[in-house]
């Protein structure tokens, strides 16, 4: 009923390919901690609404993801854009949109129950999409970003329902087993990945910031009558602002983890007639794009979905990039820019046979291509086959590296320098993903990056209101430590006042 | 002797009730006095309970071993605290008696945490023992239906259980050291640390519960027949000193408030004049004290001995043993205005008295410090506070309540909030009225019951602020808003006059919002008018008065000054305008945390059965969480929800089995009201709106779960 199921296994083929629409999983481009969003949240004046998958995890056809509670009404309406909600208790076709963004999520069936005749006795909604984690992410980070809701507890739609009495006897039998069961799985999810780097991390965090609570709590109560010195106060400040921006920074990290789940986005880039649509059937092994010795024969985009090294990657074919004449062509090229633009990694291919061959000329005809970005790039020099002579100064060049990204040499009609060109990727995918067993931790779980924004949200809140009010100050880190809490588990009072006795001399 | 409130004479007693029978005692049947609730005590907790119960309207009666001692401040001079002055706030508020005796008993009024927030600011005094003393007997001997009786408690009387209560027994009254017998409707103990109590200096040990004070044994044994189960906990005490024969000249010194912050809702100001006020001194211990300490420590048999030590450090002993090498804080408190009583605070020992002369005298100021009586430690019985219900009347015996140290806590305050919830419930115990709770949703001594109840203790418990989930919300200024009307409407402890000024303060505040709020001008404008505030900009137009006053730089009186029409004479009324201001401050941290309150709150409302047998019943539950659920005992799913190492799941299963398995068992028991007034919409505009979520939530309150 909670969390986000284990981590989506990398896909080999993805939609777009076999026929669906593609996923549109490009996250949120809001990863930051949005103070704005949390204002918006911590100040809502309802009662709070819960949402989950109610479906199971794992991969499936369909994900039900349900929401109960006075916010339902309001979440439907922001998710579907339609201020109408459909007949209670009757399915309806909707687009289900990311409210900040208007960015489409999905097109799913949503259901409006009004309550008290519904599974809980509240408003209740529920949103049957399609179940790829990218849409079902999608749809959870947008709910959880909608003021006054949050992701449930283990069990709570059942007790919720308990409460307004809407669980009969034979409902209730075997409830018990099933939750049960599902904090059992959630339980053992969380305890892998606890037990890794990231598990680490948070646990590391948040033994912190316990730490830093307990002696906040400390200064309250003993400060006048005990040795509680002035000093534990800066400590316990520092120690929030360095937390606060490994959070921060960590959230902007956020993108590896949800890369995994969309797949990172590489597009093919050049001047025309180099190969780019060569190399684009040359990766996916079958002549996906229409390749001719024709300059600008690619017009629109090509997508394909690809496995390379276990990791995702939509490829992108674009249009050769020149000052095109034919209005077809300039908006082919139009629409290769933009993909440019919102890359995770570029491929830009050239003809090896007609670029300098010492580095800074390289770099020229590169920045001729592309202006400079922080996109990583991986420089393909196409059509090795080609070369004679020259061919070993450019294989220096390509070799000595530096200032230049990545280079290879390629021969898409012999294959040549294949190996070469796919380590290269897998290594950049590597980086772009986060390896999930040796690399640096990474978010794979919405709910988790929900509770760390809000956490992150609540520090911030603690060093603005720390010289007015220490009373409210320490109420932000409590709200810090609950948020953090929901990851790692809660630390109960007695957790606490076991930190400030053992750290400070406290009197009867 | 028989001391009698004076006013009134009192009813005689009844004649016993059908299928009565006595359990304990030969003593002659008719001529036993019959009392509505018995209280055995007069320590902080008995004084309250018994004035409690007297004040609800109960025939009740004050059994203590010496009148004289009644309101004796057996350990520290002083009352309040960080936590402990939310608790007297909250016993006030219920119209206790030790904020009032307070406010006309203290020599040095401070308010502790005043630059942190008004959520944690610590109303304290320290009091002149003598005075507190003689006020407090003139207030219980004047209290009207209370009658106070020297004598000591060897045994109870009990009868067969009433079938619809759990237990096994009920009470029906004490049988007294003479051998003679009082007949009681309900009886609360609350006898502190004399329940086999031990003092222990250096390495004699003698019966006392106070020392100078006889142990309460009989009663002990009696408990332990009964099949309490009893744990053994430990305090101490410091030497006290001479005055004149300290060094004040180098010390640090602590000044009092002027003016002095009152207690008591009902004080508009304390009896002291402000600058008659007595002075604190503050000096360190040095390593000397260690070094001495560490040496003897062989004779030191109450720190060396096993009974379970709280974390915290009770004792100079376990300070230097457990934090070494470092000067430990030593507060010189006056006792009074005539007293010539040091009471170093912070050193506690247990050391033989010549050794405790050393460390004294190794402390800068105290050279030549006379001690006038020797630290000593207490060992004594207490009893686990899970056989209570949150009402403090135990499980095992019916009408049978307990109150303050007996039930594990220390501190005069945490004592006397039990001893006004005893009081009252053993009151309307008796009167077949519904038991009043207060939740932790509403007050510190809820939280302070609720832990008790829920999860027992291990040491000494004492009230701190961060054990409170809704520190925000339950603030020392706002006591009287959330349990007055209570007090007064289900209790019938409140007198009218409390109850008419809180319902006026209330009034005054509701009003005081709304036209703060319907106040409202352009950013540019308020700019103008109260240059002082740093609006920021970026803020919404427009910007109401209640707005502005959140700023920590803007208050009443500067607001009023800029718009005397119509703030003027909200400023007037200074505990109106600087309650408002509280509010402002905090209106949207306590509407925040509304939402959790509702939420503890419903499941407080999903009560337990108090008789399920947690061994025998078939839910799906490990043996790990029966055991839990059969010691805690909880009351309903919120305490259950409270408990470590209570499942998600095993919570449901346990919701499952009672729906199936009681669905038709009668006695749909009234259920104790909490929460009626919640902290945060107290005064807001919202009020109408909460009082329907009330509503609605309230056939869910009668939903007893058997």
């Amino acid at each position: 009923m909670v969390g986000l199921g284990i981590p989506a296994p990398p896909l080999s083929h993805m939609g777009g390919v076999d026929g669906g629409p593609p996923h549109p999983c490009t996250p949120s481009p809001c990863c930051l901690p949005c103070p704005r969003c949390a204002q918006r949240l911590c100040s809502a004046a309802w009662g709070d609404t819960i949402f989950a998958v109610s479906s199971g995890h794992g991969r499936c056809g369909v994900a039900v993801i349900r929401t109960s509670g006075p916010g339902s009404r309001g979440a439907l309406q922001s998710l579907t854009g339609r201020p109408a909600l459909p007949p209670p208790r009757v399915l309806a076709l909707r687009r289900i949109r990311d409210p900040a963004t208007g960015e489409p999520l999905d097109r799913g069936l949503v259901v409006w129950f009004q309550g008290p005749q519904s599974f809980t006795g509240e408003d209740c909604a529920e949103l049957h999409v399609h179940g790829g984690p990218a849409v079902v992410s999608g749809v959870l980070r947008a709910l959880g970003s909608l003021p006054g809701l949050r992701p449930a507890e283990p069990g709570e739609f059942t007790r919720r329902a308990f409460r307004r009495g809407k669980l009969d006897l034979t409902a209730a039998e075997g409830l018990g087993d099933l939750i049960r069961a599902e904090t059992e799985a959630q339980r053992r999810q969380a305890l892998r990945q606890m037990e890794g780097e990231l598990g680490r991390l948070y646990q590391r965090w948040s033994n912190t910031l316990t730490q830093a609570l307990a002696h906040l709590e400390a200064y309250i109560d003993f400060s006048e009558d005990d040795n509680v010195e002035e000093e534990v106060l800066s400590q316990v400040d520092a120690t929030v602002r360095a937390l606060e921006e490994e959070v921060g920074s960590h959230l902007q990290d956020g993108r590896r983890g949800e890369l995994l789940r969309g797949g990172v986005r590489a597009v093919i880039a050049g001047p025309p007639n180099v190969g780019k649509s060569s190399l684009l059937n040359l990766l996916c092994q079958r002549p996906a794009a229409i390749v001719s010795p024709v300059a600008g024969t690619t017009r629109d985009v090509v997508e394909v979905a690809l496995n390379v090294g276990g990791y995702p990657l939509v490829l992108s074919d674009t249009a050769g990039l020149r000052d095109a004449t034919d209005p077809v062509e300039q908006e082919g090229v139009s629409r290769a820019r933009d993909r440019l633009r919102e890359a995770d990694l570029v491929l830009a291919v050239l003809d090896a046979a007609a670029v300098p061959t010492e580095p800074a000329g390289l770099g020229a005809a590169l920045g001729s291509l592309q202006p400079p970005t922080t996109t990583p790039c991986i420089l393909v020099l196409n059509k090795a086959d080609l070369l004679k002579g020259n061919g070993g100064s450019l294989r220096a060049a390509c070799a000595q590296g530096h200032p230049l990204p990545p280079v290879t040499l390629l021969s898409c009609k012999t294959g040549e320098g294949l190996d070469r060109l796919l380590a290269l990727l897998a290594r950049e995918l590597a980086r772009l993903c986060g390896d999930p067993l040796s690399g640096s931790p990474s978010l794979t779980q919405s709910r988790h990056s929900l509770h760390l924004r809000q956490c992150a949200a609540a520090l911030a809140r603690y060093s603005r209101e720390r010289r007015s009010d220490l009373g409210l100050a320490a109420e932000r880190l409590r709200v810090a430590r609950r948020h953090l809490g929901s990851i790692t588990g809660h630390v109960s009072t007695e957790d606490v006042l076991d930190i400030i006795f053992r750290d400070f001399c406290v009197g009867k | 002797m028989l001391l009698r409130g004076c006013r009134r004479r009192l009813a005689l007693p009844r004649a016993p009730r059908p299928g009565h029978r006595r359990a304990g005692s030969e003593v002659g049947a008719a001529a036993a006095p019959r009392y509505e609730v018995v209280v055995i005590g007069g320590g902080h907790a008995g004084t309250e309970a018994a004035a409690a119960a007297a004040r609800g309207g109960a025939r009740t009666l004050l059994l203590t071993h010496k009148i004289s001692t009644i309101g004796e401040m057996s350990c520290n001079p002083s009352f309040g605290g960080i936590g402990k002055g939310h608790l007297m706030r909250e016993v006030d508020a219920l119209d206790g008696l030790c904020g009032r005796v307070c406010d006309r008993s203290g020599v040095h009024y401070k308010v502790l945490n005043r630059c942190k927030g008004p959520a944690v600011w610590g109303l304290r005094a320290q009091i002149d023992r003598g005075l507190y003393r003689a006020n407090m007997q003139k207030e219980i001997l004047n209290t009207p239906l209370l009658t106070v009786h020297e004598a000591s408690v060897e045994d109870l009387l009990l009868t067969e259980p009433e079938p619809d209560h759990p237990g096994k027994c009920q009470v029906t009254g004490v049988v007294l050291g003479n051998g003679s017998t009082v007949h009681a409707g309900s009886v609360i103990l609350t006898t502190g640390t004399f329940l086999r109590g031990m003092v222990l200096i250096g390495l004699e040990t003698h019966p006392a519960g106070r020392l100078g004070d006889q142990p309460a044994v009989g009663l002990a044994q009696t408990l332990e027949k009964l099949g309490f189960a009893v744990g053994r906990l430990k305090t101490g005490t410091p030497p006290r000193l001479a005055k004149d024969t300290i060094d004040f000249s180098g010390l640090q010194e602590r000044v009092a408030d002027n003016p002095p912050v009152p207690f008591s809702f009902l004080s508009e100001a304390v009896w002291i004049k402000p600058e008659d006020q007595l002075l604190c001194y503050l000096t360190h211990t040095t390593l000397k004290a260690q070094e001495i300490i560490c040496d003897n420590l062989h004779l030191n048999n109450h720190v060396r001995e096993t009974t379970r030590g709280p974390r915290y450090c009770p004792s100079l002993e376990s300070k230097v043993l457990r934090f070494p090498n470092r000067q430990h804080q030593v507060w010189l408190e006056p006792e009074g205005l005539e007293s010539n009583v040091i009471y170093p605070q912070g050193v506690s020992m247990t050391l033989p008295p010549e050794l405790q002369e050393q460390v004294i005298r190794s402390i800068p100021g105290l050279e030549k410090a006379k001690i006038l009586q020797p630290g000593y430690g207490v060992q004594y019985d207490f009893l686990d506070p899970r056989q209570l219900t949150p009402s403090l009347e135990s499980r095992l015996v019916q009408r049978l309540f307990f109150a303050g140290q007996i039930n594990g806590t220390t501190g005069y305050e945490e004592a006397a909030a039990q001893g006004v919830i005893a009081g009252i419930n053993a009151c309307l115990r008796v009167h077949g009225k519904p038991p009043f709770i207060v939740s932790r949703t509403e007050g510190y001594i809820g939280v302070l019951i609720d832990d008790l109840t829920t999860l027992g203790t291990s040491e000494p418990y004492r009230m701190f602020t961060s054990r409170v989930e809704f520190r925000m919300s339950l603030r020392p200024d706002n006591a009287d808003a959330r349990l007055t009307h209570r007090g007064f409407e289900e209790a019938g402890c409140v007198s009218q006059q409390r109850y008419e000024q809180a319902v006026k303060m209330r009034a005054a505040l509701e009003g005081g919002i709304a036209t703060l709020k319907s106040l409202q001008f352009s950013i540019s404008k308020w700019s103008q008018l109260v240059p002082e505030v740093p609006i920021s900009s970026s803020r919404r137009l427009p910007l109401s008065a209640f707005d502005v006053l959140r700023y920590p730089e803007a208050n009443m009186e500067l607001l009023a000054r800029a718009v005397p029409e119509p703030l003027g004479k909200l400023a007037q009324w200074r505990q109106l305008a600087e309650r408002l201001k509280i509010e402002a401050a905090y209106e949207w941290c306590v509407e925040n945390q509304q939402q959790e309150i509702e939420e503890v709150r419903r499941d407080e409302a999903l009560r337990l059965p108090e008789d399920l047998d947690y061994f025998a019943i078939d839910a799906s539950l490990s043996s790990e969480v029966r055991e839990k659920l059969d010691s805690n005992r909880p009351q309903t799913i919120g305490a259950l929800s409270r408990i470590p190492g209570i499942t998600p799941a095993a919570i449901i299963n346990l919701l499952r089995f009672v729906k199936t398995n009681h669905q038709k068992a009668e006695g749909l028991k009234a259920l104790p009201q909490t929460g009626k007034y919640l902290p945060g919409k107290m005064y807001s505009e919202k009020a109408a709106s909460q009082r329907q979520i009330s509503a609605k939530f309230s056939e869910e309150k009668q939903e007893y779960l058997c």
